[in-house]
């Protein structure tokens, strides 16, 4: 397997805080990838330097050939990287069509388009509607994304992520405040909709991270703790005494 | 919802055949007032652009409007052979030029500063048109005359004639409002909503976020700077009152008391607007107490502006409420 994602030595410095201390990482292309560790242990942050929405304060980020470090966020994300938040981040009065329309104007390239009517575009009518279907929310198509339950918006966001069909899709807690049923669903609907596709997602739930994930990578104050499947980590003493504690997570629950 | 886009259909006719008319119903003098109306509709349709749709509160709008202004009275004033269309275009270009130029500059402040950083802006015109009295002659302003319009076919049309600047006005006013309208149901005009929504969601699906808005200001710029052309050409005169702050004041008032949620809301202040101050004008010089309260009222207790109101009484006329709020 040929390396997706590579940081490099990355540091991350807010106005005296390291929040992250020389990262090292490599994401394989077509593993689904989970980051876990401690509050604080600048998981959010990395997630936020490799889609540009900060800078390292040294080292570099490498997404295939590309040094992508510098590059402003639309540029990385055209370039087939594409994020979820924690916090869901969609155009809250607009319908779930129409939340999902722009994203797939924006992968069709007409965003600057101006002398068609969006409304009259077969195409992009097209491709909107079998996005919703992907994530689900036929039911809701023309509901206001706001009025959503939170679950559904949690789905309308994954939606959006996927909308550019990206080579490498990144989730943000995709589960977060979710109780353990819509957690199973989500789970479910994160595996089919990233096949073959390359999945890095941060989560805190180990029970999802350990059916989804094909390897772990273990962040603590900064740093990488350590990383490898998931049997691996759960062996990990070190990553045991800092996050794990002594449960064990079944791993074959696929 | 049929039967509703009937009767706005209806009024819509009803109006554009009042407007066609206006010139054998009005006496001159409310010509004038309604050529004004139509200059300041376009003006407020184009800030809301900005505000409405862009999510751009542009506190220095003014400028957009007086450079456009100025571009016109020294094009009048210096080459009097320029055909009237061409001096128009350049002052609406002028327009937009200074939101380019205003924009490039503010675009990435984020909400008050934003606001604040275009009013600095157009203090700095403010005080350029007032002190550079070399080209601008101060406040005590430039006088034009209004050029003839060349129109191939009618030959040379008089726009001294009051009916005659009147039906140019509304044909250009008009087709501006309904191409804005149109824009809007671009590709173009929905990313200017998507980044007023979020920035951070349409920046992370590929949208650049600060061209968007110096697209959305620049069109604004246009906009205004072509009504400040007009405003020009009616007026035959130009002093530094069409460039200061309270060209951005007017344009903000007209916009939020019609309501900014609705394409036409803007229009529908301007027309209450100047209605209201010619009104209150021959009444009391105070007229400002008046359009303040008025302005203090809305916020407060009409969020939606005026065309909430007609909303609202559509939906119960046209029996949709059915008995309840």
């Amino acid at each position: 397997m040929t390396t997706l994602l590579r940081i490099q030595d990355v540091y991350k410095n807010f106005s005296g805080t390291e929040v992250l201390n020389g990262v090292n990482l490599e994401i394989k292309s077509g593993e689904r990838h989970a980051i876990i560790g401690p509050n604080g242990a600048g998981k959010s942050t990395l997630f936020n330097l490799i889609t540009g929405l900060y800078k390292p304060t040294r080292g570099k980020i490498f997404f295939g050939e590309q040094d992508i470090t510098d590059w402003p966020i639309r540029r990385i994300c055209r370039l087939g990287l594409a994020r979820s938040f924690q916090i869901t981040n969609i155009f809250p009065k607009m319908t779930v069509y129409e939340n999902v329309r722009n994203a797939i104007v924006s992968k069709v390239n007409n965003r600057y388009a101006c002398l068609t009517f969006l409304d009259r575009n077969k195409r992009i009518e097209e491709q909107s509607d079998q996005l919703v279907s992907l994530v689900n929310l036929d039911s809701v198509r023309n509901s206001a994304a706001a009025e959503l339950s939170y679950g559904m918006q949690r789905q309308l966001e994954l939606g959006l992520t996927l909308a550019l069909d990206p080579v490498l899709v990144m989730l943000d807690e995709p589960t977060s405040g979710f109780n353990r049923e819509d957690s199973h669903k989500m789970v479910t609907l994160i595996k089919e909709v990233t096949n073959n596709r390359t999945l890095l997602m941060v989560e805190h739930d180990m029970e999802v991270v350990f059916k989804l994930a094909d390897r772990i990578t273990v962040l603590s104050y900064g740093r990488v703790l350590a990383s490898g499947t998931p049997d691996e980590i759960q062996e990990n003493e070190e990553v045991r005494k800092a996050y794990l504690g002594k449960h064990t997570y079944d791993t074959k629950a696929k | 919802m049929k039967r509703g886009r009937m009767y706005q259909w209806l009024l819509a006719v009803a109006i554009f055949i009042f407007l066609l008319l206006v010139p054998r119903l009005l006496p001159e003098i409310k010509i004038h007032l309604v050529i004004e109306i139509l200059i300041f509709a376009l003006f407020a349709v184009s800030f809301n652009l900005a505000y409405g749709y862009g999510g751009l509160l542009v506190f220095g709008f003014g400028a957009f409007f007086g450079t456009g202004a100025y571009a016109a009275a020294l094009a009048f004033k210096f080459f009097p052979a320029l055909p009237l269309l061409l001096a128009l275009s350049i002052a609406a270009l002028s327009g937009l030029a200074a939101a380019v130029f205003i924009g490039s500059l503010t675009a990435r402040l984020k909400g008050a500063y934003f606001s604040i950083g275009t009013f600095a802006f157009q203090m700095f015109f403010y005080a350029v048109a007032l002190k550079w009295r070399s080209v601008t002659n101060g406040d005590d302003g430039i006088g034009i005359t209004r050029p003839d319009l060349y129109l191939p076919g009618l030959g040379q049309v008089s726009m001294m004639n009051t009916n005659n600047l009147y039906y140019f006005t509304l044909i250009v006013v008009s087709l501006c409002i309904i191409g804005t309208y149109l824009f809007l149901k671009t590709p173009l005009g929905n990313s200017m909503v998507c980044v007023r929504e979020s920035e951070s969601r349409a920046a992370f699906l590929g949208y650049n976020v600060f061209l968007t808005k110096i697209i959305t200001l620049s069109t604004g710029g246009f906009l205004a700077g072509l009504a400040g052309g007009f405003f020009v050409l009616f007026n035959e005169f130009i002093a530094t009152n069409c460039i200061d702050f309270s060209m951005s004041f007017t344009v903000t008032l007209m916009a939020v008391i019609g309501g900014t949620g609705h394409f036409l809301g803007p229009v529908l202040g301007t027309v209450f607007y100047v209605v209201i101050q010619d009104w209150l004008a021959a009444l009391t010089q105070r007229w400002w107490i008046v359009m303040g309260s008025l302005f203090i009222f809305v916020v407060l207790y009409m969020p939606g502006g005026l065309v909430s109101f007609f909303q609202f009484r559509k939906k119960s006329l046209f029996g949709r409420f059915r008995g309840q709020k």
